[in-house]
């Protein structure tokens, strides 16, 4: 695929979009064809550079390869390809707790226990996340493997859409890490408050701020390399 | 990239001699005339614009100066009518609205926002390498102000600077208790980035997602609270009371095609930067809705905005492939020891100096002949990245870079093996609209916060100081409000009738409508359906009733 990005020309690629057929440039993106051909509004686009999962598409090949999901702000265009958008509403989960463990996921989640291991969830994944995998941790409470799993979750739904068992992947990986984060000590936030509050830090806002603009540039820089 | 093959055999043949060279060193006198002579704000195409509070002074770029004194896309005979009482308008579903959504939360005040795209699609979920706060053992607020001081050219608004810089430590206690995970050290102590232009390492970082962390944490957290959610609404005019003060705004439903007039107490501007503006044809890092609508509607109220010519141009946005061009790559892969080299595989600036200086040296090389050129005409310089893998370890990349990864993965390019092309790109607006410390503009009942203000970051912004910026100034808008309240007022264009007048005496028509709503590469545009007769907008929030449509199963034949 990367020999064909290595040209650039006139429109050589012809596929459709919601039914719409479209001339597209090789090595561009299905979004960056659709402005071009004055059909932005057709699929529904945030970003433009695959972290806010607004452009879900789901995708078609007459020649018979597999299409599956992707975001169409990634996805370069290929000579006939079929493109549906496919948007996902996102969804509000219940709130994060302190010390999550698996009860506690349960409680609010009780679809987790349905996962039937067909792993759609995971082929759907845009960003590659073992999505099935991580399920089954949350099943055993593996909280800390779950939170690493989900740091790449741009949240586009894909996972929890094509869940036939209502599991929700993206929405438990995201309480999960949300429920760590709230349980994690930082002695620096409130050592930090105490030194602010000091004299010292009084007498150098003093400096720098007490003068003309021209000297307190001099001042920060001389204080910056201290 | 087979065309780039001598090139490329040169940045080979040198890394391991430059593994451990020092870094070239510039003077600060050095530094100020490349900038003068090469930087984007010094050297491109500006005019003044000859209506509204910065008449006949400051210089803009064409495209906003265009746009400035260009005509509302409300019909001249529509008459706003309130389809939607609220307390508190917030304008923006980014970092900034979102945090000042949250503040309002349990303030007891009916809180409505209303957001072009949806909820979170903003540059701050495409922000990648960190949060400045000072929390480091040796750093101090101070040092932190220090730091943006110099970086921002001292020309950075000192009461709001040092607001932020004081408030980063109970910015970050904010997010953390609402469950942000920052990468942490072994022993469980935060892990400090260095960044361009600072002094001690003070960058928080989520790998390289640290935005997409943020505001995926806002986001949830803002579905769960009371907060009115009107996405697919972009504001196209605020309204006033027919004498000094705004009352509430002109929304326009993209998916319906029409108009939606909102009556609030208090109206927060969050309508962030205007990279789609693609200044001087510079692409940009920014994301779809990122047109500089704020601007426009403020400046229409009699805002004035401060260095509305600064603009921040990312030393290294994407160069190639093509699909990726002006895409982010982020500054901490410089901060982890990836060089910037010319064709002939040499470095030419101090890659962690700030970023001013460094785009503006890369545009020099360029011009200079020493970049470059893609099969499509683009021109770039070298990011070595494969030196990190040398210096700090195999897996370092995969590790701490997974967003930069996989994003080139799919074009056939693997950053542990090959180096980037990267070239300045439209990246942030340093400047916006005047605020003072308690986000208040010089309208009543007019707030801002984020990138749409302007005076924190002086004419160039540190790494980290935006999401520190929507953070704070996020909260503080929202305390501001609470305190500050107006009564409610009678919903009219008064203003922009006057605005309309001043326009007509201009010699020159306007081309076209503003605010722009997407770039114009895009085709996308607004366009009024059906009668212009309001219509309340859908309600996304979450108060018990989630609406969520499910489409249909791609994989039923799998």
């Amino acid at each position: 695929m990367s020999q064909n990005l290595e040209t650039a020309g006139p429109p050589t690629v012809e596929i459709t979009v919601a039914g719409k057929s479209i001339k597209a440039r090789e090595g561009e993106t299905i979004i960056h064809a659709l402005w071009q051909a004055g059909l932005g509004h057709e699929i529904q686009t945030g970003c433009v550079g695959g972290v806010c999962g607004a452009c879900t598409v789901t995708l078609r090949f007459k020649d018979g390869r597999r299409g599956g999901t992707d975001l169409a702000c990634l996805r370069p265009v290929e000579e006939g390809m079929e493109v549906f958008p496919f948007p996902v509403d996102a969804l509000a989960g219940p709130p994060p707790v302190s010390d999550p463990d698996a009860d506690k996921l349960r409680a609010v989640f009780p679809t987790v226990d349905r996962c039937t291991k067909c792993d759609n969830c995971t082929v759907a994944c845009p960003m590659d996340i073992p999505v099935m995998d991580s399920v089954l941790r949350m099943q055993k409470g593996q909280f800390e493997e779950v939170a690493e799993d989900f740091t790449t979750c741009i949240h586009c739904g894909l996972c929890r859409a094509v869940c036939e068992d209502k599991v929700l992947p993206h929405t438990m990986g995201l309480w999960v890490r949300r429920s760590l984060g709230r349980s994690v000590d930082h002695p620096a936030l409130d050592q930090t408050q105490e030194t602010t509050m000091s004299d010292q830090a009084e007498q150098e806002w003093e400096h720098l701020l007490n003068c003309d603009d021209k000297e307190r540039l001099q001042r920060a820089k001389a204080f910056r390399a201290e | 990239m087979n065309w780039a093959k001598a090139s490329l055999d040169k940045v080979e043949r040198t890394r391991a001699e430059r593994r451990d060279q020092s870094v070239p060193s510039i003077s600060d006198d050095d530094a100020q005339n490349l900038i003068k002579e090469y930087h984007p704000d010094y050297v491109g195409n500006e005019r003044k614009i000859h209506v509204g509070p910065n008449a006949d002074s400051d210089p803009f770029p064409m495209e906003l100066a265009d746009l400035l004194e260009s005509d509302s896309p409300v019909p001249k005979d529509f008459q706003p009518t309130a389809d939607i009482e609220t307390d508190v308008l917030i304008l923006g579903g980014g970092g900034a609205g979102v945090t000042a959504a949250l503040g309002l939360a349990d303030s007891g005040l009916t809180v409505h926002l209303a957001t072009k795209l949806r909820l979170g699609d903003a540059n701050t979920v495409m922000a990648e390498g960190g949060i400045q706060a000072a929390l480091g053992v040796d750093d101090s607020s101070r040092r932190h102000f220090a730091d943006s001081y110099v970086g921002g050219h001292g020309k950075n608004d000192t009461g709001l600077l040092r607001h932020l810089c004081e408030e980063g430590p109970a910015g970050i206690r904010w997010l953390t208790h609402l469950g942000t995970l920052f990468d942490q050290n072994e022993d469980g102590t935060f892990r400090f980035r260095k960044g361009g232009g600072t002094s001690t390492p003070r960058v928080l970082a989520c790998r390289d997602y640290t935005g997409l962390e943020i505001m995926r944490v806002l986001k949830n957290a803002v579905m769960s609270s009371a907060t009115h959610v009107l996405e697919h609404h972009a504001a196209v005019e605020l309204t006033d009371d027919g004498k000094d003060r705004v009352t509430g705004a002109v929304l326009w439903n993209t998916q319906t095609g029409k108009l939606v007039t909102v009556s609030a107490r208090a109206v927060v501007l969050a309508t962030g930067g205007s990279g789609q503006l693609r200044l001087q044809g510079y692409p940009t890092s920014n994301h779809l809705g990122a047109t500089g609508d704020g601007l426009i509607l403020a400046y229409r109220q009699g805002c004035s905005l401060v260095f509305p010519g600064s603009h921040q141009y990312h030393p290294s946005g994407s160069s190639y492939p093509e699909a990726l061009v002006g895409q982010l790559v982020t500054e901490s892969i410089r901060s982890a020891g990836a060089q910037i080299l010319n064709m002939n595989g040499e470095r030419f600036i101090d890659e962690m100096t700030f970023r001013d200086v460094v785009a503006a040296a890369i545009i020099r090389e360029v011009m200079a002949g020493r970049g470059i050129e893609t099969p499509t005409g683009r021109r770039g310089v070298w990011l070595d990245t494969p030196l990190i893998e040398q210096t700090k370890g195999e897996g370092t990349l995969v590790k701490q870079f997974p967003g930069l990864i996989h994003r080139f993965k799919r074009y056939g390019i693997d950053p542990t093996t090959q180096p980037l092309l990267i070239y300045p790109t439209l990246h942030y607006q340093n400047g916006g609209i005047r605020i003072d410390t308690e986000c208040r503009t010089e309208r009543t009942g007019l707030w801002a916060a984020g990138e749409v203000t302007g005076g924190i970051h002086g004419t160039n912004r540190l790494m980290g100081n935006s999401l520190l910026d929507i953070i704070v100034f996020g909260r503080r808008v929202s305390e501001s409000v609470q305190q500050n309240c107006p009564e409610r007022g009678a919903v009219t264009l008064s203003r922009l009738n006057q605005y309309r007048d001043a326009l007509s005496g201009l010699p020159h028509k306007p081309k076209t409508t503003a605010p722009q709503l997407y770039p114009r590469v895009s085709g996308m545009k607004f366009e009024l359906k059906g009668i212009p007769k309001p219509e309340a907008g859908t309600d996304v929030s979450s108060s018990g009733d989630v609406k969520s449509f499910e489409p249909p199963d791609p994989f039923a034949s799998r």
